[in-house]
Formats: structure tokens, sequence, C-alpha cells
């Protein structure tokens, strides 16, 4: 349980795939100019990892080592293709929104690079216990990041007006490079964070010597 | 060698085979509920611009778009009774995001009578804010971007920061959704004239 646990919890912070091993960062920027955006994002990227990562750790001993990149394509195209026609079909609002960013999940280095580095490596369990937990390191930040813009570069969050009407957009927010600048708080913060934890364990251990 | 080959594309084309089926599964399943949107959508679009109107009639084939980088990919006439109320022009254009579409209605004053934004993939909380509801390009009045062509007659410039609002930092985005409207609105005009004099 407690490994399951180590697993799945190095993905929120210790080992966040966008702010700790800093891949997948251009759809990270991209949408996330709205919570809305960022949560059906976060969730659609969920979806393809985690059943990406169990059918590829399922039939790990099947992969001929040698052709083992473009059959991690092929499943995670197919995943991504299933959300993307689900979204069209039953959140057809979400899909518009999204637009380009859904089927460009096939592209995302954090679904390769997890398939690669872990389910192609370990159990089943083990590798959808990893997924969820880099979706949801992916998607936290996601909504994260989403939070800030859109409430100072939109004066809303999820749409709602939540800034008084006094409030001046700073649209530097919403534009790219005020995504940027965000991120970089965001990857210092998760520092900080990290450097934290990592201490209060190392007393947690000594005193526990 | 060879035999590793063989061993090899085999591998692939079972995973292949396998997301094929798993894809055509779902395509199947949510192909029905993609096509109902769209004719919702369309039809809602529609009636939104020409409200009185009591029928649509499919006249696409009948128009022509005068810019080679516009296409028209649907048309309709709006009628009510007997009478032509405007026609509707779905249009294909490039916006800064790749493919647009949208619906012009152009009505028999050769005015705009409405334009909705059917497909746009720009750059949400920018481009994007084209189809927003809540975006507007004049806060006093509360007119969002499609809805400031609303009523404008069709021979204008249709200048983008001339007679267009532009919306702010989307000039791409606003020029190229202009653009669409004044060549579906030309072509909508030249189509209810000859209509008019010809009795189409």
């Amino acid at each position: 349980m407690q490994r399951l646990w180590k697993i799945f919890s190095k993905g929120l912070i210790s080992e966040n795939p966008l702010l700790m091993l800093m891949i997948g960062l251009c759809s990270a920027v991209a949408v996330t100019s709205s919570v809305a955006n960022a949560i059906g994002m976060g969730a659609a990227m969920t979806f393809v990892i985690v059943f990406a990562e169990f059918v590829i750790s399922l039939f790990r001993k099947l992969i001929p080592n040698d052709a083992r990149i473009p059959i991690f394509i092929i499943v995670i195209a197919a995943f991504t293709t299933i959300i993307d026609l689900s979204m069209k079909a039953y959140f057809p609002e979400l899909s518009k929104s999204l637009g380009v960013f859904i089927p460009l999940i096939v592209v995302n280095c954090i679904i390769m690079g997890r398939v690669e580095a872990f389910a192609s490596k370990e159990k089943p369990l083990d590798a959808v216990i990893d997924a969820l937990g880099m979706g949801i390191g992916y998607t936290w930040v996601l909504v994260g990041i989403a939070a800030f813009r859109e409430l100072l570069g939109n004066g809303t969050l999820l749409g709602a007006q939540i800034m008084p009407e006094a409030f001046q957009p700073i649209l530097f927010f919403t534009l790219s490079p005020g995504g940027f600048m965000v991120f970089a708080l965001f990857i210092s913060f998760n520092i900080w964070l990290k450097k934290t934890l990592d201490k209060r364990s190392a007393g947690a251990a000594k005193e526990a010597a | 060698m060879k035999k590793d080959i063989i061993k090899l594309g085999l591998a692939l084309a079972l995973f292949a085979a396998g997301a094929c089926v798993a894809l055509a599964m779902v395509y199947t399943v949510t192909k029905p509920a993609i096509d109902g949107h769209e004719a919702r959508n369309l039809a809602e679009s529609l009636q939104d611009i020409f409200p009185e109107a009591d029928d649509f009639v499919d006249v696409n084939g009948e128009l022509v778009s005068s810019e080679p980088g516009v296409t028209i990919s649907g048309a309709w006439k709006a009628i009510k009774g007997d009478a032509i109320l405007g026609v509707a022009l779905r249009v294909l254009g490039k916006s800064y995001g790749g493919d647009a579409a949208m619906l012009v209605g152009v009505g028999t004053d050769r005015r705009i009578a409405g334009i909705r934004i059917l497909v746009l993939s720009d750059t949400p909380g920018l481009g994007a804010n084209a189809t927003s509801p809540a975006y507007f390009v004049d806060k006093s009045s509360k007119t969002t971007f499609p809805g400031q062509f609303t009523d404008k007659p069709v021979s204008d410039p249709f200048e983008v920061k001339n007679d267009i609002a532009a919306i702010t930092a989307s000039t791409i985005t606003s020029k190229a959704l202009t653009l669409m409207a004044k060549r579906a609105g030309d072509a909508g005009v030249a189509w209810l004239e000859k209509a008019a004099a010809g009795g189409m």
C-alpha cells in the first residue's frame, strides 16, 4: 500500500511532470487562459495516460523492443481519438474551446515519457497508479495556473465574475508571456515546497533513528 | 534479420488492428451525437438570424465567393410563406488558429441580418473572444464582436479599426472574420438581386 502511495504521490510534487520533469509544457501554457479549459484538458490527458499506461503495461511482454515507439504511438493515438470523439459528442462546448489541443495529446511528451520510462517495465496496477499520479499532477498545475491567469487577466473564475467591476483586467496574464511568468512562479513555488517536504521527512527520519 | 522484420511488422499490425477496432466502435457510437449537434447548431443559428422565417430551403451551389480564400460551403434561403426574407451563407475561411466557419445572414434590405460563428479555433482568451457572448467590443451597448455586424449595410467598407471594432490583441482574427462577413455579404446580395430579377 505504502509502495503504491509512493508511486502515486511522486507525480504530484517531487516528480511533477510540468514543474519538475518540465515536459509537456507547450499545451500547458496554451490552454491555461481559462479554468474550464484547464479542467477539460487535465481530465482528457489523465484519461489518455491512464489507459495508455494500462494497455502498454498489460502487453509489455508482447511489444518487441525495436518497434516499441510506433506501438506506443498507436496506443496513445487511439485513446486520444476516443476522448476527442467522445468530447465532441457529449461536451461540444468544451471540445470547441479546447480545439486542436485535444488531438495534440498524442504528442504530449508526458504520456510518451511515462509510457517509455514506466509502463513498459512495470506491472499494470503500478502503471495505472503512476498514470493517475502524473495525470492529477498535471491537472492541478493546469488548474492552478489557469485560476491565476483567468482571475487577473479576465476578472473571472470558471466564467463567473469575481473581481469587482472597477477592476481593470490585466491582459498580460491572458497572453503567452504572462503564462510563462505564472508558470515560472509555480515552478519556484513547487521547488520550495519539495525542499520543505524533503527537509521535514529527513528530520523525521533522524528522529526515528 | 529478415525474420525480425516480419516479427516487428506483425506486432505493429496486430496493435494497429486492435486500435482500429476500438476506434471504429467509438466512432459508430459517437457519430449520431456529433452529427446531431452540428445539425441542431445550424438550425438554431439559422432561426436565430431570421427569427420570422418559417422555412429554410437549401440553395447551395447558386452562390459564388469573389475571394479565393473564402469559400461558401452552404446556403439557405429564409422564406416566410412565398416571400424571401433573405439568404444565409455558411462560409469557410482561415483565421489565426486555422479553419474558421461562420453563418452570415443577408436580408433583402441588403443589410447583414446577423452573424454566427460556427467554428473557430483561435487562442482562448484572445481570438476565441469572438465567440464569447460575454466579450463586448463596445461595453456600453453590450455589443459582441459578431453582434456589431447586425443591420450593417453590405455596401459598407468593412474595415477593421475603422467601421469594425477589433477584438483586443486579436487583429488577425478580427480581420479574417470581417473579410468572411464581407464576402458572404457580397455573394448574398448578388444572389438576392438575381432572385428578385429572375424569380428564383
